[in-house]
């Protein structure tokens, strides 16, 4: 990639388009800047946006068959309503408390109690049965019954219907690698949501008992996954897609159909009355190069002509529902802009060090 | 063998010509055939044949081995005699203050005792001076120690909820033992077949037959050797070796041509025979009169010196039988049950001759009354023979000339594929020095019946096997009723043929388990009754009918220990079993059984398969086999191979290194119910997966049920340097999601010790002070029993068992109890790593045999991956996590996949020479398809499986009947999908967010993690302890020892010239020493004379004398180097040298050898 010789501005003003904004799904087109600031602003709303998680828990009564640290761990990556995170203090800096948890300032206490009687039914404590001390703090399938219980004046990061939850997040399914990428993190909050009954914690047998406090503290997503409010965060380049149509009137209509199957995802649209082959999606496309390595194999080399265009991206961005897609982008920003002044303070101060000779300034 | 010698893929898919499909008109679909493998496992299970064996031994071998000794009687009276007239076996017990109570496997396992039932013999006895018959049931002769899920075990035949009350797993095939609370298998011992002759040289280079006789009354070895072109017969009865010719005469043939006749007619018989009449004729020998008294002359027999006329008559009808040469080297597989038979008929022996020998005593020593024989019967020596046998694994049986070890070992519960794995071995008979690559190599025999891959890398390579996935070792079965069957069939007595008739043309002999049965004139048709016999169930589906052309013989064999396997039969080439069978057998109306009796399908032993044509698969056509000369066709090609390397998906693909079917050893165990367990050392995988690329063989074995590992989207790329050498880089998110977590579980055991007169070790309360305040810090994780609690934290050098022991333990005069301060503390202390926050998972107090109570606490410790943490895929593809990576520097796709860890392509498994040849081996059997990695394949076929929700399949050889996935497929998924067909990904660079220059290989790898953890092997150390003797300090990790500087290290800084560094590393930092030297070197004293060390409270320096060169000492009270041989503090000098030089000085001065220094002044 070309780079401006030293001393040349890099000053941009990037635009955003957004065209899609769902409570947990966003999708925008961030254009006129180049990937350094996408990425930036990718890996800020993966690892730098707080939530609120569970990151302490302790453990009064515990007979079921998953042993402490399982369910502590199962706890903490239960995803929390975080609306309010960006103001709460972060345990480590909080002068209020000793970390014991029991401030308002850093921590939120939940409380977990549950007991198989005597029916022979297994008993599934979930995410359901946690107890919150702070309601604008839950599991985020609880904020609806949270914000019922307040009467509807509360804030609700699903704003939209659950329903819409589930579906969309059904829809995750069609796309098992989100799945699987999230391991843990996905499968029960998944199937539980689905089924409407919170995030699957254990299964008590009969005469089993679970008793618990857990504390749930800011961080973010650096210091654990739990904590990044970002199930899916990726971006590309916008293709630009120029189809020599000249070279492509060249071609009968079979070989017009086999070229727009060879891709394996459909950019392509073969008309069927005008029999013109168009660009029906070209965000659909992957770079994969299949096309091009058609047109090669049936003698046309230059039918397509596909370049990226380095200033534009297009964002697509999942959250867990801790926090609204659209909280996590201005979040972001918030916190890239944080960053920023920090090193400008210390540009200020005269002593970059090592930063400054990378910055190539003076 | 069938030969399978088609086309390559392409030509798979070509349909057979039409004649030959009207010919084959109702082809079973060769997919639908793979329902017989789970019935056939359904019905046998994985380890049926130790069960079998077991079984038979308890049923039939037990009762044999008794009748055969039946009667034992005084030795100066033979009125006065005990008879077993009836043994059994009971269910397993034990017996708890004169009150018996079932045990189970679990109580077992948990209080270290043996899952052991009585053996219970009926006895008629003589009592008194009459002699009065009495009988007695029911007599406990010992403690048979039980197979799991065999007969007499409580969990035969239980279903899985009944399993499950019993504390047991039901995914646990059983075929194994509990010994003092460890599980304990036999392994499979492969031995040369009993009653055959065996042709071989000898360490002089002579050659030798030598035949292994065993009957249930004496086991004797014959062996016929050729020395100096003459024949002789070595008997362990004789002292030296017999000629053969005597041998002959002594049985009868008194004419030398007769001999000649019975051998054959052939000159070259007559020939070589030749020497061997001439000795005879020297010795002068020619009737067998002479002939037997020149043997008895050679009888070695301990005393009855009167007994020897006609000893050797006998020697030669009992002991020296006959047989036929027969070249083939069987082997025979020994199954815990013969081997436990063995071990049972040594001990009931010697517990008869015990008897007897009380008896004699008795008699001699008083001449009043005899006592009867029913007392005399001790039941200890049995049950501890039989289990120390077992859990030492030393089967020494003086009787049978036995000494083996390592016969038994422990159960590995590290992973389900461990404790299978263990149950298929065969232990070989060879030594595993030996450098022989002979019986190394893979045996066409073996196709079939034993795995071709799973064998141990080094020197067990190739001589331990594992059984494949349908083989059956067989058990013995009754020789009469089959012997009468071949008579009545006609086979002829050969007492009634002359030698002449013997040799006859067209005429087949007819052998019967080794022997010789007789003749038969028609064999094809006596061979093919046989097998109809078999087929229609009128004898035993083991028996094997095999026709050897080339010797002119006919072997029937009904011995144990032969391994075979099911196959299905096919007329004219066409399969007996067709659809409507298997239609059956899917709707649960017919069982794997039924097949067998209904003449489908049946076993066959390595014998018979030579006279067998077996084809793959039925719908193919052969290019250069007569379809209708097919008699037999295998039921899935996939069963060739072993359980375990049954796992590894598309192995045909390329080569799969034996160390990586250790690896799947060393994975973790997923027990159903390993919580309730007590294992020494136990892991768990925390958020276990089924693999998405499966195998059949995962499905029968039940290995889908407890998955060792965890599907990984794997990018294949190099990244951040950290990945070299087959390191993974992993993302940290993964990590932090749960994946690779594991718990390590440790099992620490107390013993609260008696010592007598009421007086024991106690578990003190934890003290504390008045505001109850513990005293000291490391009782925390103390319940107020004194005993860790269940789930508190424990850290390093906390107490988990505060014992007290009594600190005077000869005290005389019990009753009263001791005080407290004649306790001394003896607190079991946790040893861990710092820093890490480990649990109690659970406490167990029982008590075991001796009635101490023991106290096993279970620390838990859960873990997370950590760079250096071993990690592999069903590859042999180890690696260690070479860095962990936050997920947002990891590279995405702009799907929003990120991997969970980045592989490198170099570890990318290569095809190595060996790969080539183990190819072209198998090329002779099956085709194979186009070469590429089978960790590609995985991943994309796990991609495919993924984008459409279906499980894919890579089965051993597979693809043909569609039990694995054919890459062309899995492709076109992938493309349906939206995915590239070869797998490759479009990724960015999560640091910098450009697109990355390659497109990226990237699905799901199935990835195990291995034992091998950093945490338990991390050590280093500054000072610490040392090695009392030399002054050096400790090695291993164990005892916080140094890190060696080993010779090539020292030679390395030799060769830079670090001189002062090899100076500080090897003295200053290990052991210096300051010695005091006499300085000259005038040798005042004769050589030898020894040296006289100072008293110890003198010596705190050596010196060395400078004038004779030998150590002298400092002397504290005069403040000067002293030197004890002259006395005196002249000429000496300090030296620093390592202790352990100083301590060789003085090893070398205690054996006489004096050495002394030279010192020169520097």
């Amino acid at each position: 990639m070309d780079r401006p010789a030293a001393g040349a501005s890099y000053q941009r003003f990037p635009r955003v388009r957004i065209r899609d904004l769902k409570p947990d799904f966003a999708k925008f087109e961030l254009r006129d800047t180049d990937a350094s600031m996408a990425n930036a602003l990718r890996r800020v709303m993966i690892a730098e946006v707080p939530t609120v998680a569970i990151d302490l828990v302790e453990i009064e009564v515990n007979s079921s068959v998953l042993n402490d640290e399982f369910i502590a761990h199962r706890l903490g990556l239960i995803p929390l309503t975080s609306a309010a995170a960006m103001q709460m203090r972060f345990s480590r800096d909080c002068d209020a408390c000793d970390g014991d948890g029991s401030c308002e300032y850093c921590s939120v206490e939940f409380n977990l109690s549950a007991r198989a009687t005597d029916s022979d039914q297994t008993l599934e404590v979930t995410s359901t049965d946690l107890r919150s001390a702070d309601p604008k703090v839950c599991p985020v399938d609880q904020a609806r019954a949270y914000q019922q219980a307040l009467g509807g004046e509360s804030y609700d990061p699903n704003t939209g219907d659950q329903r819409q939850v589930v579906l969309h997040l059904i829809s995750l399914v069609a796309n098992p690698f989100v799945v699987l990428s999230c391991l843990v993190h996905f499968i029960p909050l998944l199937l539980m949501l689905a089924l409407g009954r919170g995030i699957l914690i254990v299964k008590l047998r009969r005469g089993q008992e679970l008793r618990l406090r857990a504390i749930a503290r800011k961080g973010i997503g650096k210091d654990h996954a739990k904590w990044s409010p970002a199930a899916t965060v990726t971006f590309m380049y916008e293709p630009d897609i120029r189809i020599n149509e000249e070279l492509m009137e060249t071609l009968t209509l079979d070989e017009k159909r086999s070229w727009v199957e060879s891709s394996p995802t459909k950019v392509f649209e073969l008309d069927a009355i005008t029999q013109q082959v168009t660009v029906c999606d070209a965000e659909a496309y992957t770079y994969d190069d299949e096309v091009i390595k058609k047109a090669e194999a049936m003698g046309k080399p230059g039918l397509v002509e596909i370049t990226a265009k380095e200033d534009s991206f297009i964002f697509t961005v999942e959250t867990t529902g801790a926090i609204t897609a659209y909280e996590l982008i201005m979040n972001a920003i918030t916190v890239l802009r944080q960053k920023l002044d920090a090193v400008r303070l210390q540009d200020d101060d005269g002593d970059l060090g090592e930063l400054g000779a990378h910055l190539g300034g003076p | 063998m069938a030969v399978d010698d088609r086309d390559d893929a392409a030509g798979k898919e070509v349909p057979p010509p039409p004649s030959y499909r009207s010919l084959a008109a109702p082809v079973a679909n060769p997919v639908d055939k793979f329902a017989l493998l789970p019935a056939f496992l359904k019905v046998r299970g994985l380890v049926k044949e130790h069960i079998d064996s077991f079984n038979y031994f308890i049923t039939r071998g037990i009762r044999n081995i008794v009748q055969a000794n039946n009667r034992i009687e005084a030795r100066n009276d033979p009125n006065i005699y005990l008879r077993y007239t009836n043994v059994h076996v009971g269910k397993p017990s034990v017996q708890v203050d004169y009150k018996i109570e079932e045990i189970t496997p679990h109580f077992c396992r948990l209080t270290d005792r043996t899952y052991s039932a009585p053996i219970r013999v009926d006895i008629e006895y003589t009592v008194g001076k009459q002699h009065e018959l009495q009988l007695k049931r029911n007599v406990l002769i010992g403690y048979m120690p039980i197979m799991l899920r065999s007969y007499t075990c409580i969990l035969h035949g239980k279903d899985e909820a009944e399993l499950a009350r019993l504390g047991e797993c039901p995914l646990d095939p059983g075929g194994y033992f509990i010994v003092k609370g460890t599980e304990k298998v036999i392994l499979i011992q492969e031995q040369l077949s009993k009653n055959r002759i065996i042709i071989d040289t000898d360490s002089k280079g002579r050659v030798i037959a030598s035949v292994t006789s065993s009957t249930h009354e004496i086991k004797s070895k014959t062996v016929i050797t050729l020395d100096k072109e003459k024949i002789y017969l070595q008997l362990n009865q004789f002292t030296k070796p017999i000629p053969i010719i005597v041998v002959m005469k002594a049985m009868g043939m008194e004419s030398d041509q007769e001999v000649v006749q019975m051998v054959g007619r052939d000159p070259r018989y007559g020939d070589l025979l030749f020497p061997s009449i001439q000795e005879c004729a020297s010795e002068r020998i020619y009737t067998q009169q002479q002939a037997l008294q020149y043997m008895d002359e050679k009888v070695t027999y301990p005393g009855a010196g009167n007994q020897k006329e006609g000893r050797s008559k006998s020697i030669l009808r009992d002991v020296f039988i006959a047989h036929v040469p027969d070249y083939v080297g069987n082997k025979r597989l020994e199954l815990s049950g013969q081997l436990i038979s063995l071990l049972f008929e040594d001990l009931f022996k010697t517990m008869n001759s015990q008897a007897v020998e009380m008896m004699n005593r008795n008699s001699d020593k008083t001449r009043s009354s005899p006592s009867d024989f029913s007392q005399l019967i001790k039941h200890e020596a049995i049950t501890s023979g039989l289990e120390r046998a077992i859990s030492t694994g030393n089967w020494d049986i003086k009787r049978f000339r036995m000494h083996r070890k390592g016969v038994s070992q422990v159960l590995s519960r590290l992973s389900y594929m461990a404790s299978l794995g263990y149950m298929t071995r065969i232990t070989p008979q060879f030594e595993k020095t030996r450098k022989t690559s002979g019986p190394r190599a893979l045996q066409p025999s073996q196709w079939g019946m034993l795995c071709p891959c799973d064998t141990p890398e080094g020197e067990a390579c190739g001589l331990t096997k594992n059984l494949a996935l349908l083989t059956h070792v067989t058990t013995d079965q009754e020789e009469g009723p089959l012997m009468n069957l071949c008579k009545s069939l006609g086979v002829e007595d050969l007492t009634l043929l002359s030698g002449e008739e013997i040799h006859a043309p067209g005429s087949f002999l007819v052998m019967f388990n080794g022997l010789i049965l007789g003749k038969h004139r028609q064999p094809q048709t006596f061979a093919k009754t046989m097998r109809k016999l078999r087929r229609s169930g009128q004898i035993g589906e083991f028996v094997s009918i095999f026709v050897n052309e080339k010797q002119h013989c006919i072997h029937i064999a009904s011995d144990g220990g032969r391994v075979c396997r099911p196959l299905i039969i096919a007329d004219m080439g066409i399969s007996r079993v067709k659809e409507d069978h298997m239609k059956e057998l899917r709707d649960g109306i017919r069982s794997f059984d039924d097949f067998l009796r209904d003449g489908l399908i049946e076993y066959l032993d390595v014998n018979e398969e030579n006279n067998a044509l077996i084809a793959l698969y039925e719908h193919v056509d052969q290019d250069d086999v007569e379809r209708s000369s097919i008699t037999h066709i295998e039921i899935e090609p996939l069963s060739i191979l072993g359980v375990v390397s049954g796992l590894i998906p598309y192995p045909h693909h390329n080569q799969s290194p034996p160390s990586f079917l250790f690896e799947v050893k060393v994975t973790f165990l997923y027990n159903v119910l390993q919580l309730f367990r007590a294992d020494s050392l136990l892991y768990l995988l925390v958020y276990a997966q089924r693999p998405l690329l499966t195998t059949k063989t995962i499905e029968l074995v039940g290995y889908d049920k407890l998955g060792a590992g965890q599907n990984a989207t794997v990018a294949v790329m190099g990244y951040s340097g950290y990945d070299i050498e087959d390191a993974i880089v992993m993302n940290k998110s993964s990590l932090d999601r749960g994946f690779g977590r594991c718990i390590a579980m440790k099992k620490y055991t107390v013993m609260k010790e008696n010592y007598g007169d009421g007086v024991s070790d106690r578990i003190a309360k934890p003290q504390r002070d008045k505001d109850s305040v513990l005293v000291k810090q490391n009782m925390r994780a103390l319940d107020e029993d004194g005993i860790a609690a269940p789930g508190q934290i424990i850290r390093n050098h906390d107490v988990y068992v505060n014992k007290q022991t009594p600190s005077v333990i000869d005290r005389r005069g019990a009753g009263a109890l001791l005080r407290d301060r004649e306790y001394k503390d003896s607190p079991a202390i946790y040893k861990g790593v710092d820093g890490e926050t480990t649990v109690v998972d659970r406490v167990m107090l029982c008590s075991d045999t001796n009635d101490k109570l023991s106290i096993k606490c279970i620390i838990r410790h859960t873990r997370r991956p950590e760079v250096g943490d071993k990690f592999s895929s069903r590859h042999g593809q180890k690696g260690v996590c070479g860095t962990i990576v936050q997920q947002e520097d990891f590279p995405f796709s702009e799907r929003g996949i990120c991997p969970d860890l980045i592989m490198n392509p170099h570890g990318f498994p290569r095809f190595d020479i060996s790969f080539v040849i183990f190819k072209y081996l198998f090329y002779l059997f099956i085709n194979f398809p186009n070469l590429v990695s089978r960790k590609m394949i995985e991943l994309i076929g796990g991609k495919a499986g993924l984008s459409c929700g279906r499980f894919h399949y890579g089965s051993a050889f597979g693809e043909p009947s569609g039990n694995a996935d054919k890459v062309e497929d899995i492709s076109n998924t992938l493309i349906k999908h939206g995915f590239s067909y070869n797998g490759k990904d479009f990724l960015y660079s999560g640091i910098l967010g450009h697109p990355l220059e390659a497109y990226i290989f990237m699905g799901p790898i199935y990835y195990q993690k291995l034992k091998h953890m950093v945490l338990d092997k991390m050590h280093a150390r500054a000072s610490g302890p040392r090695v009392l003797l030399t002054r050096q300090p400790t090695e291993g990790r164990s005892r916080d020892g140094g890190l060696r500087l080993g010779e090539m290290e020292r030679d390395c800084l030799i060769a830079y010239g670090a001189s002062m560094l090899i100076f500080e590393r090897l003295l200053l930092s290990s052991d210096p020493y300051q010695v005091q030297v006499i300085f000259e070197v005038v040798c005042e004293f004769p050589f030898g004379r020894g040296w006289n060390c100072a008293t110890a409270d003198a010596v705190v320096l050596g010196s060395v004398c400078r004038k004779c060169g030998l150590l002298g000492y400092y002397n504290h009270k005069l403040k000067a180097s002293y030197r004890s041989m002259c006395k005196n503090g002249e000429n000496m000098a300090k030296m620093r040298l390592p202790y352990a030089c100083k301590l060789l000085f003085q090893e070398l001065q205690a054996m006489n050898v004096v050495p002394r220094l030279k010192l020169t002044e520097g």
